[in-house]
């Protein structure tokens, strides 16, 4: 790299799952990086808000990265789930016609997913279907094997986890408000400090229009489209065995209202797909939330209101605007209007599946312009928190026996012991909030929702950190839980 | 595996009265398993009064209550395992417990399921809007009050006026806090009439019925609810939908008999109560797993779980000594007015108690125990409320001989 | 002067339609027993409530004491009996019963404990 003074080789802005993995990738390298990211936590945006499937790249149409970066993240996604110790289920999907005339449409996609390089596409008829979906009615299917499904959350984490331990630098709360160039240097400022790199990464996802602008880059449009979500309780994981999705209606611009299984054992109704104005705008509005269980009750009657334990949304980076609907391709590239500024822009679906690729894409970019050296102190392999629930007996007998924290339950619904929470609230990045804890130990998110567990891990984070009651927050800034002690509040009217 | 006669799953006000009643009828071989640090379960956060009118002729706190029970199982040496969680329970009445000495393995001749319930969320009656923080279910506000000593909030919102709701609105209120409004989605309040009063009226808070919450806003903590009348055809009337701008959202919305313990061993669970389908021994359909308290249907008097509670005993000992009742099936036909009768069918024949709820509030109704056209049994009630639970005993003479029983309110 | 109450002294919670002029009653409809006469007239006069709330204990096994007031004290004094509980502590072991407070107000009022609290087990937990 170039000998003008700077702190950092390469700054990433945004700390999403593409954001991680290109941290990464580029770990595996004598440089210095650093990534920033505005939340109190990796992965916030829409990284840990999407359906967590694993595509196998039929979607989308040939010729593009999409299609190309989907393609090959599928094939690498299993080897990369063990390397960091993420969940990873290849359960496969059917994508179904109800109608006759959507017969033709899985022929398309068939047909799509092989110019693309798809394997082992099959279309099935009603019998072979409901042998395989006994709850599902449908004329015929497209049946993808390759398709799977893993943690979004899980992974963006265990990704950052790995580019930390290898040497790059994360800056949770840190907001980029402005990028100059000087020379050949960028200049990164942050409300607490200032950044210099001969590189910068634009992954902000939802913000990368503005942070292309910021740094006098191209002139990107981000168009918010919100998808929302119910998430049904584990006692309906048996209605299906694999991912089931109607065929998608043209020019719909989201993939339908699918049934989801997760890899914890829920199962996802949604997304829906709408065009909104407010790019923070996570509501769930009554009127998907009405659809989505409606639509869904269309090919799976089984579903019920009252299997609901939750709702939740996500926001896509869309670059087509909703008078085209539809999809762009992803815009991955060196910016031609600032040198060594790589856009990473309308990285929507399947960039969960596609992650990897395009870190490795963003790494050839850079490789060809610097000659990067690979590290020999580069270690692919990271371990997540162990799932006390998940080991047999007698693993579970040994690990109380050497650490009896195994041996408390905190989370009663999932299972989660406090030698759990206690790895999460310690996590390496350093995440306190909530959110944070729960998405690395599953607590809070059973059917009660932290009606047990809540009261018992706010008193662990504040006996772990020594916090006032009023830094326990939910995720992020101004989300405290609680107002004092009782004792303090001395109002009275 | 360590053999029990009876293991009791759950120390609180169910667990502890069916642990005396089986001790003085003379089961030696007990354990209660409890969760929590402490015997009593939901008791001790429950510091107001009115627990005890009618066992002990007194009006107690949950916490006094519930002390009642402890010390008498501590006095009969009666043993219990603390900080234990039941992880896995089956058919076969083997359950694995795990706490901070290890994993157990039980078995046991009898199962009491007495776990009690939770609370219905946020989540699952799908309110709209964003899910900041200051979102809070009223028994977890409760127990971080009245528990952990921590303030939840500053300007409450709450919905649903069931107990813990109305409960919950004057323990802020004495505590400095502002409570808002209490919003109720039904035409009538789902709690005891009396903690209207003392709870809502004595406060100056107002009670808006027919009213939901429609919407959520705020993005780290909660900054607005939207609330809205429901028109008589149950839809929202768009026109009504109002601002209130707060800080807090308490939700009493609803509680959930805890039985996932149950669903796990294949005992059948009853869609309307949500609890375990029982005969009159308080027997599940897995012999010699029984169920009492609040996982068997949801109570709002703690003297009425004691009480179920001792009633299963004499079910329980018939059980464990090999002692059969008459076998007499009697299949139970659920008629107008009721929500729901336990138990759900009779198998044997003896006194039987029937708890019962029903659908609308009355006055002056008669609850009708028929077989065909005869009458067997009726009991006249000055008031009903779906809200109160409402128990009634038929003598095995009444029940003898027949098959078919028919319940209905006129 | 006509106004609802509903009567607390039991469960029955009697709907009471009141009639009444300063604090003479004219007429009650829907008391069950005479105890809601009582009650009606002591709403009009001078309203009393159990007050039940929480204190700090130091040392104990529970965080708080639960307390309440072992009569039934004039409504007015709620608000400012909880503002008082905020600053007052006491030590484990505490006893069902107990007096944590006496007088307050200068009214005698007291308040007493309603949940038994054990020194803190300080043994490392294994």
């Amino acid at each position: 790299m170039s000998t003008s003074r700077k702190n950092y080789d390469v700054v990433i802005i945004g700390a999403g799952v593409v954001g991680c993995a290109i941290a990464r990738e580029l770990s595996r390298y004598h440089i210095d990086i650093a990534v920033l990211e505005k939340e109190a936590d990796v992965g916030w945006g829409i990284s840990c808000r999407n359906s967590g499937v694993v595509h196998a790249g039929f979607n989308y149409e040939p010729g593009t990265l999409r299609a190309q970066l989907c393609v090959e993240g599928n094939k690498t996604f299993n080897e990369l789930c063990l390397e960091l110790d993420v969940p990873y289920k290849k359960i496969g999907k059917f994508v179904v016609a109800f109608k006759k005339e959507e017969i033709t449409e899985l022929k398309r996609l068939k047909k799509q997913g092989e110019e693309n390089g798809v394997e082992d596409l099959q279309i099935v008829g009603t019998d072979e279907l409901k042998r395989m979906e006994p709850n599902i009615q449908g004329l015929a299917a497209l049946h993808s094997p390759n398709t799977a499904i893993t943690s979004p959350y899980g992974l963006t984490i265990a990704l950052a986890e790995n580019a930390l331990k290898n040497g790059t630098a994360f800056f949770l709360n840190t907001e980029v408000t402005a990028i100059k160039k000087n020379n050949s240097v960028f200049r990164i400022t942050t409300p607490k400090k200032t950044f210099t790199s001969a590189y910068v990464i634009n992954s902000a996802g939802l913000f990368s229009d503005r942070i292309s602008r910021m740094a006098g880059a191209e002139k990107y449009r981000i168009y918010p489209c919100r998808g929302e979500y119910f998430i049904l309780d584990k006692n309906t994981s048996k209605l299906v065995n694999h991912l089931v999705y109607p065929v998608p209606k043209a020019g719909y611009g989201g993939l339908g209202v699918h049934i989801t299984p997760t890899v914890d054992g829920n199962i996802l109704l949604g997304p829906s797909n709408e065009y909104i104005k407010n790019k923070g705008n996570l509501s769930s509005t009554s009127k998907v939330m009405k659809m989505l269980v409606s639509e869904s009750r269309d090919f799976l009657p089984l579903v019920s209101n009252r299997d609901i334990i939750r709702s939740y949304s996500g926001i896509r980076s869309k670059q087509a605007p909703s008078s085209e609907g539809g999809f762009w391709d992803f815009t991955i590239g060196e910016s031609r209007m600032v040198e060594n500024f790589i856009n990473l822009i309308g990285i929507e679906s399947p960039g969960l599946t596609a992650a990897q690729t395009i870190a490795q894409k963003v790494v050839k970019i850079i490789n060809k312009k610097e000659k990067l050296k690979i590290s020999s102190k580069f270690n692919p392999f990271r371990k997540g928190i162990l799932r006390f629930e998940a080991q047999s007996e007698d693993v579970k007998k040994s690990l109380i026996k050497e650490d009896p924290d195994y041996g408390e339950i905190i989370c009663r619904c999932e299972k989660v012991t406090k030698k759990e929470i206690l790895e999460a609230i310690h996590n390496p990045l350093g995440a306190r909030d909530l959110i944070s804890i729960k998405y690395r130990s599953r607590a809070m998110m059973g059917r009660c929702q932290g009606g047990y567990c809540l009261t018992r891990i706010i008193e662990l984070l504040k006996e772990k950190f020594h916090l006032d009651p009023r830094d326990i927050t939910l995720k992020g800034n101004h989300s405290s839980l609680l107002t004092g002690y009782r004792s303090n509040e001395v109002k009275i009217s | 595996m360590t053999e029990k006669d009876v293991i009791i799953i759950g120390g609180g006000a169910a667990g502890l009265a069916a642990a005396l009643a089986c001790r003085e009828r003379g089961i030696k071989d007990i354990l209660i398993i409890e969760r929590n640090a402490y015997l009593g379960g939901i008791l001790h956060q429950c510091i107001h009064d009115g627990f005890g009118l009618e066992k002990f002729n007194a009006s107690l706190t949950g916490p006094e209550y519930a002390q009642r029970y402890i010390d008498l199982v501590m006095s009969k040496k009666i043993p219990y395992l603390l900080d234990s969680m039941v992880l896995d329970l089956n058919a076969k009445k083997e359950i694995l417990v795990t706490n901070r000495q290890g994993l157990h393995h039980y078995h046991a001749k009898v199962i009491i399921l007495a776990m009690g319930c939770r609370e219905r969320t946020r989540g699952a009656i799908a309110i709209p809007g964003t899910r900041p923080a200051g979102i809070y279910t009223a028994g977890v506000a409760q127990e971080l009050i009245n528990l952990k000593n921590y303030m939840i909030g500053r300007k409450v919102v709450i919905l649903g006026s069931g107990d813990i709701g109305m409960i919950m609105a004057r323990r802020l209120m004495l505590e400095g806090a502002e409570v808002l409004l209490v919003a109720e989605k039904l035409p009538y309040s789902s709690g005891l009439p009396r903690n209207i009063n003392q709870c809502l009226y004595d406060f100056d808070i107002p009670l808006l019925l027919n009213h939901t919450v429609i919407d959520i806003k705020g993005n780290g903590r909660i900054s607005e609810v939207a609330l809205a009348e429901i028109g008589k055809r149950g839809g929202i009337i768009k026109k009504s939908k109002r601002k209130i701008p707060c800080d807090t959202l308490l939700l009493s919305v609803g509680l959930i008999p805890e039985n996932e313990l149950s669903r796990q061993a294949g005992v059948i669970l009853n869609p309307i109560t949500g609890g375990p389908e029982v005969d009159e021994r308080g027997q599940t359909n897995i012999s010699g797993i029984f169920a009492c308290g609040n996982v068997l249907q949801v109570h709002d008097i703690v003297d009425n779980v004691s009480l179920e509670a001792e009633y299963i005993t004499e079910g329980i000992i018939d059980y464990l000594q090999g002692q059969l009742k008459k076998h007499q099936a009697i299949q139970i036909i659920l008629s107008n007015g009721l929500r729901y009768v336990v138990p759900q069918k009779i198998l044997t024949l003896k006194d039987t108690i029937f708890s019962f709820r029903v659908n609308q509030p009355g006055k002056k109704k008669t609850l009708l125990f028929e077989e065909n056209n005869t009458l067997i049994h009726k009991t006249f009630f000055s008031r009903v409320n779906p809200a109160e639970m409402l128990r009634v005993k038929l003598s095995s003479e009444e029940l003898e001989n027949i098959k078919r029983l028919t319940v209905r309110l006129v | 002067m006509n106004r609802k109450f509903v009567c607390i002294i039991c469960p029955n919670s009697c709907q009471l339609k009141v009639e009444y002029e300063d604090k003479t009653i004219k007429k009650i409809i829907g008391a069950q027993c005479p105890k809601g006469e009582a009650f009606v007239k002591n709403e009009i006069t001078n309203p009393l409530r159990v007050f039940v709330g929480s204190v700090k204990v130091t040392n104990g096994n529970f965080k708080l004491v639960s307390v309440k007031t072992p009569n039934p004290i004039p409504k007015k004094y709620l608000k400012h009996i909880g503002k008082i509980t905020h600053s007052l502590e006491i030590a484990a072991p505490v006893a069902i019963g107990q007096t944590i407070a006496s007088n307050l107000l200068n009214e005698k009022i007291d308040l007493v404990a309603t949940r038994k609290v054990r020194k803190k087990n300080l043994s490392i937990k294994k």
